[in-house]
């Protein structure tokens, strides 16, 4: 499974997943796509990484470590947007700017409410996803451990024949 | 601010979640959280008990259109009951000494989902934050990591997820059928449109939060869960979690679906009486002390069933006011039952006494108004099943006593002194409850008049 | 469309159903799996209507956005639960060395008869918190060496 083409194409791949994700997270407000498929999009692009080169891939990436933190740092942003009205005076998630009101812009993207809570989720759904997919490739090298503790331990207990 | 207790759970979650809850500094500060947000509560409730129910639409959306969030005094009854449970729970967890650093940040998610559950006026809502609820409870399931704790978790997340699905897709059907997600809206359409469609949703969310409460014939992933766990996660699975099933049905039953309800009233006059017995005569039969106690939790919801099948205002006072009791019922005995102690033994026979329902503890009260209910309904068949509910759990009770307190003892050490100050402390608050019921009885009449009236606003 | 949509809930379900009833752990998350999208699938035949896509109303009849945003919701918890699950069978099989219930149980119950026997709970296989013998106190009481288990 793991050819050279497959390894090349790979990491050839990574940075421009990463930008298709960047482009669906802010094109969402006039066109299809959010930040919730944005960070699917970015998540596979790991997931590719660690299907190719293998389990312990991402622990070689740089800042793939700190990658589960932002799964914090976007719910504390999401809830941001959610409570920051409500301690001015507004209801909860009240839009920014208010309706009728134009939003400052930078380019073609707009700074609103929306958006930043959409880069909450998507920070929440990318270090969920990478989370979930590196722990389970490290817990992939304490399994062997692991294996052969309890078959030793079966062995020594003389009941071998229920490892299934 | 009438957001401010989700406000406090909800970040103090985020930021607990990132420390190690295994060090005692970071337990401290969870509990200061959740106590800060059951003070926020408190005060909340105070607000709502002098004004009426509070309303906010999330957005600044109109009324009907955008995510309502409605707070009457049903909503703050169960909220509180279900902190403070949380709250001693979690004491009680951190005077033993934490094992798993996710600990602290569960109990505050699964606080912040209930009070979320009873906060919200919308029914799409409400099954998030009731997901958000049994997640930490799926995971708090297998706290302690033993295979009997995996096993049991794995049948509390299959059950449990099982009457999540039905629920949603409950609240599909009621969007479907009425066109509303919110309460308010779903309640004044419900008359307006084919009846029997809103029967078979009402079958299904009745089933969906009978999963939930352990009643009779959903029971059966109960006494694995509650036999399998820690101490203070069963307190925490029965006196607060499980609050979700009886405020759903006495929510969806009694507020949106009253008609329904009484078209059903039979159906759980039959399971609640069966539950009752049942849960009793096994609780008889049963040797350890967590599986006693588990199918006596069945036996208690039945009592729940009963009130609401009686219904009525007088019916729904019931069905609240044991809820309340026997969340609190529940929650010292099973702390109680894991320790060791003559304060912890009274404490726990005033607990037992509670759930038998003899005076001067909580649950005289909880017996007497439903005894009231009933002989205002006028059916004696209830009153005696009351009764024979009541001396079948004194049975169990003393057995129960019994053998954990009066004949074991010498060899095991007595238990910590923290954990034993935070059972005696629910021990007082029982019979202080019972001693001087009025601002319960008031509260749980204001809850009643502000679901069953016809005007929200007092 | 309708009959289309609820026979793909049914057979979603049933599928779902069936698969639970399995011994095998991981069939079993399938079929949780399975019914979760059967009701994402009904959720979204709730609001069933022909029209345009709702992101930029145009004029036309649109359809019920709310029931997609309401999927959509339900598929991130859905996503969520499973994800859970599957590292809680994942740590069953770094214990056990198999997904299966049964054998779960048997070591559970192994587990229950070796420390009535002997007393000692085996350090290797976590043992129950208590055992089901009848006696009195011993099936209340923790075992004296609970400590020694983590």
């Amino acid at each position: 499974m793991t050819t050279e083409l497959y390894k090349v194409s790979a990491r050839i791949l990574l940075l421009p997943t990463l930008l298709v994700a960047l482009g669906v997270m802010v094109k969402g407000y006039a066109d299809p796509g959010d930040g919730f498929s944005a960070g699917v999009i970015a998540a596979l692009a790991f997931a590719l990484q660690l299907m190719v080169f293998g389990p312990g891939e991402l622990d070689r990436l740089p800042l793939i470590r700190y990658v589960p933190y932002a799964v914090f740092l976007g719910l504390i942003i999401s809830l941001l947007t959610a409570f920051v009205p409500s301690v001015m005076g507004q209801t909860l998630f009240t839009h920014w700017p208010p309706a009728g009101d134009s939003a400052p812009r930078f380019g073609t993207l707009e700074f609103i409410t929306a958006v930043a809570f959409d880069v909450g989720v998507f920070l929440i759904v990318f270090g969920f996803g990478v989370g979930v997919l590196s722990s389970f490739a490290r817990a992939e090298g304490r399994m062997r451990t692991s294996e052969e503790r309890v078959a030793r331990a079966r062995a020594a207990e003389g009941e071998a024949g229920n490892t299934t | 601010m009438m957001e401010l207790p989700l406000g406090i759970l909800w970040f103090g979650a985020v930021i607990v979640a990132m420390l190690d809850g295994t060090r005692r500094r970071n337990a401290v500060l969870s509990i200061v959280i959740l106590a800060s947000a059951l003070v926020s509560t408190l005060v909340l409730g105070a607000d709502v008990y002098r004004n009426g129910t509070q309303e906010m639409v999330v957005g600044g959306w109109e009324q009907g259109v955008g995510i309502s969030l409605r707070i009457d005094t049903l909503g703050i009854i169960f909220a509180v009951l279900s902190q403070a449970v949380l709250l001693a729970a979690l004491v009680f967890e951190t005077a033993n000494g934490i094992k798993a650093r996710i600990f602290p940040a569960l109990v505050l998610f699964m606080g912040l989902g209930l009070t979320g559950v009873f906060f919200t006026g919308d029914a799409f809502n409400f099954y998030v934050f009731f997901e958000i609820a049994m997640i930490s409870a799926y995971v708090l399931a297998s706290y302690g990591e033993t295979p009997r704790q995996f096993r049991s978790a794995f049948i509390f997340i299959v059950v449990n997820l099982l009457g999540s699905m039905l629920f949603l897709i409950s609240i599909a059907a009621l969007y479907h059928t009425t066109g509303r997600l919110d309460m308010v809206g779903i309640k004044a359409q419900v008359p307006l449109v084919a009846e029997s469609p809103i029967v078979l949703i009402s079958a299904t969310i009745f089933v969906a939060f009978g999963v939930k409460l352990g009643l009779f014939p959903f029971h059966f992933w109960l006494p694995a869960v509650y036999t399998g766990t820690r101490a203070s996660v069963v307190a925490i699975l029965s006196g607060a979690l499980a609050n979700i099933g009886s405020y759903g049905l006495i929510r969806f039953g009694a507020d949106v679906l009253p008609r329904e309800l009484e078209f059903g009233a039979p159906v759980l006059l039959i399971l609640g009486a069966v539950s009752i017995v049942y849960g009793g005569v096994q609780s008889i039969s049963r040797h350890s002390a967590n599986e006693v106690l588990a199918y006596s939790s069945i036996g208690q919801v039945g009592y729940i069933m009963v009130a609401l099948a009686i219904g009525g205002e007088a019916g729904v006072f019931a069905a609240i006011l044991y809820t309340v009791i026997n969340g609190l019922n529940k929650a010292l005995l099973f702390l109680a039952v894991s320790m060791r102690g003559w304060l912890v033994g009274t404490a726990f026979a005033i607990g037992a006494f509670s759930v038998a329902g003899v005076p001067p503890a909580a649950g005289f009260l909880g017996k007497l108004v439903l005894f009231q209910a009933a002989i205002e309904d006028g059916s004696w068949a209830i009153v005696v099943l009351v009764l024979l509910g009541g001396g079948l759990s004194f049975l169990y009770m003393f057995q129960l006593y019994r053998r954990r307190f009066w004949i074991a003892g010498e060899e095991e050490e007595e238990s910590a002194h923290l954990p034993q100050v935070i059972v005696v402390g629910m021990a007082v608050g029982l019979l202080l409850i019972g001693l001087w019921p009025q601002p319960l009885l008031e509260l749980a009449d204001q809850a009643v008049l502000g679901i069953m009236g016809t005007d929200t606003a007092p | 469309m309708i009959l289309a949509l609820s026979l793909g809930v049914a057979v979603l379900f049933g599928a779902g159903a069936y698969l639970m009833l399995k011994h095998d752990l991981i069939r079993l998350i399938i079929g949780m799996v399975l019914i979760s999208n059967a009701a994402n699938l009904f959720i979204m035949s709730a609001g069933l209507t022909n029209g345009a896509a709702p992101i930029y109303p145009l004029g036309d009849e649109t359809t019920d956005p709310l029931v997609q945003a309401m999927t959509l919701t339900a598929i991130v918890i859905s996503f969520a639960v499973t994800a859970l699950v599957l590292s809680l069978a994942y740590r069953v099989y770094v214990s056990h060395l198999s997904v299966d219930i049964r054998e779960l149980s048997r070591a559970e119950e192994m587990q229950a008869d070796r420390d009535d026997e002997v007393g000692q709970p085996d350090p290797e296989k976590l043992g129950a918190p208590y055992t089901d013998a009848e006696g009195d106190r011993r099936t209340v009481a923790q075992p004296p060496n609970k400590e020694a288990q983590r």
